[in-house]
């Protein structure tokens, strides 16, 4: 799995956008963040409470100038067909049928031929900064993801639990 | 066209069915134990009325602990199925995903693709007892079906093993005269062997009844021999006793 650090392997894929197939690769978007979730399977019971739930903090997510990309190894049509079932997605769903984005990123599961529930959040420059998987049973918290997103945009070095708000931490030189 | 079978009807007749297994067990093993007995001693003992009081013995010890063996088995079998239907019972209810995952997993194993597998635990969930049958039968195997009547099982296997056995034992009694009185005994048996076996086959819709009935007639005849030839390899021992 990639660490903080390492530059992101960049993706030219498939994908289901405002109901519609589309194209569209890492190198193409322009925020200052991209935030990749990973996730098992289009059409089960804990991925939509996630998909969903990026779905509805989508405008805090672009607030911060944040980019999300869902990315699983079902077809670009399950994809299509699944956000229709969630009510619509205005986010891309990234089609990776062979799994190798999820390899790339170093989180295909080989025993379940699917993709860990995996996170990532890359810079301007598209190294990775956050790196984080959970087990397949257990959904990600979108709060969490959202206070993550807010912190690095800060710069600045934050103690754990800091929130928008909260005094910074120590200096570079007291960390 | 063909009627189709009364589901209700159909269910009444697959727990009737369930006894089966009681009552053939039972039968074949009264009878088998009986026989034996009656041969071994008729090897080992010379008096008749002796060995038809032994063998009336060992019916009776046989019926009680036949019986008593069903129903504490099934009893044992349905507390843990209990305890493991609660378990998971229990693991719906908290984590309700995990159960609608795994049964969606399931569903793909039996050739749903996830799309439409998906659309049917979607609509299970609907009514949570439709769910947790459903996962419970798919994910572990368990039905509440399973649980069975170790009373009922208990007594039918008793009085089908009292049954079994009075069949080689009431000819014996009956015929006094050496040799007839196990050559009815040994008869009877096999026909109810065979009858049994061919009852059996009948019920599993097969066609080949007859083998059916023959394989249990074979392992009679086989037991009634090694029973007559312990007897007879044993009763030394008995004269030097005396």
């Amino acid at each position: 799995m990639l660490k903080p650090g390492d530059p992101a392997p960049p993706f030219d894929l498939e994908c289901a956008l405002n109901d519609r197939i589309a194209r569209c690769s890492l190198a193409k978007i322009s925020t200052e963040l991209v935030l990749i979730f990973f996730y098992p399977r289009d059409f089960s019971f804990v991925c939509p409470t996630e998909v969903t739930g990026f779905n509805n903090a989508l405008k805090e997510f672009t607030a911060e100038d944040t980019a999300i990309a869902g990315v699983s190894i079902d077809n670009v049509d399950s994809h299509l067909r699944w956000a229709r079932e969630l009510g619509g997605i205005g986010y891309p769903l990234f089609a990776d049928p062979d799994g190798s984005l999820a390899r790339a990123y170093g989180v295909f599961d080989d025993a379940e031929k699917v993709a860990l529930r995996a996170t990532f959040i890359l810079d301007r420059k598209r190294k990775v900064v956050f790196a984080v998987s959970c087990p397949l049973n257990v959904g990600r918290s979108v709060v969490e993801t959202l206070r993550i997103v807010r912190a690095l945009r800060t710069g600045q070095l934050c103690p754990a639990d800091w929130k928008p708000g909260v005094e910074f931490g120590p200096s570079d030189r007291e960390f | 066209m063909a009627a189709v079978a009364d589901p209700a009807e159909k269910k009444q007749l697959f727990e009737r069915l369930s006894s089966v297994r009681e009552i053939v067990f039972g039968v074949q093993d009264g009878v088998l134990t009986t026989a034996g007995v009656l041969c071994g001693l008729s090897g080992a003992v010379s008096q008749h009325s002796q060995v038809a009081l032994a063998a009336l013995a060992s019916t009776a010890a046989g019926a009680l602990s036949m019986a008593a063996g069903a129903y504490l088995g099934g009893r044992a079998e349905t507390e843990v199925l209990r305890a493991e239907l609660e378990l998971v019972r229990a693991e719906a209810a908290a984590k309700p995903y995990t159960v609608q995952e795994g049964l969606l997993d399931e569903l793909c194993k039996e050739g749903l693709d996830r799309e439409a597998g998906y659309r049917i635990v979607r609509l299970l969930s609907t009514a949570p007892k439709a769910l947790e049958s459903t996962a419970e039968a798919k994910m572990f195997g368990l039905g509440g079906s399973m649980l069975g009547t170790p009373a009922i099982d208990g007594v039918v296997m008793g009085i089908a093993f009292l049954v079994g056995a009075l069949i080689p034992l009431l000819p014996y009694m009956l015929i006094k005269v050496p040799r007839y009185d196990l050559g009815g005994a040994l008869g009877a048996t096999a026909l109810t062997l065979f009858s049994v076996g061919y009852f059996e086959g009948w019920l599993a819709h097969r066609r080949d009844r007859w083998r059916s009935g023959m394989r249990f007639l074979a392992i009679a005849m086989s037991a009634a021999a090694a029973g007559y030839l312990i007897g007879l390899a044993i009763s030394p021992l008995g004269a030097t006793a005396g």
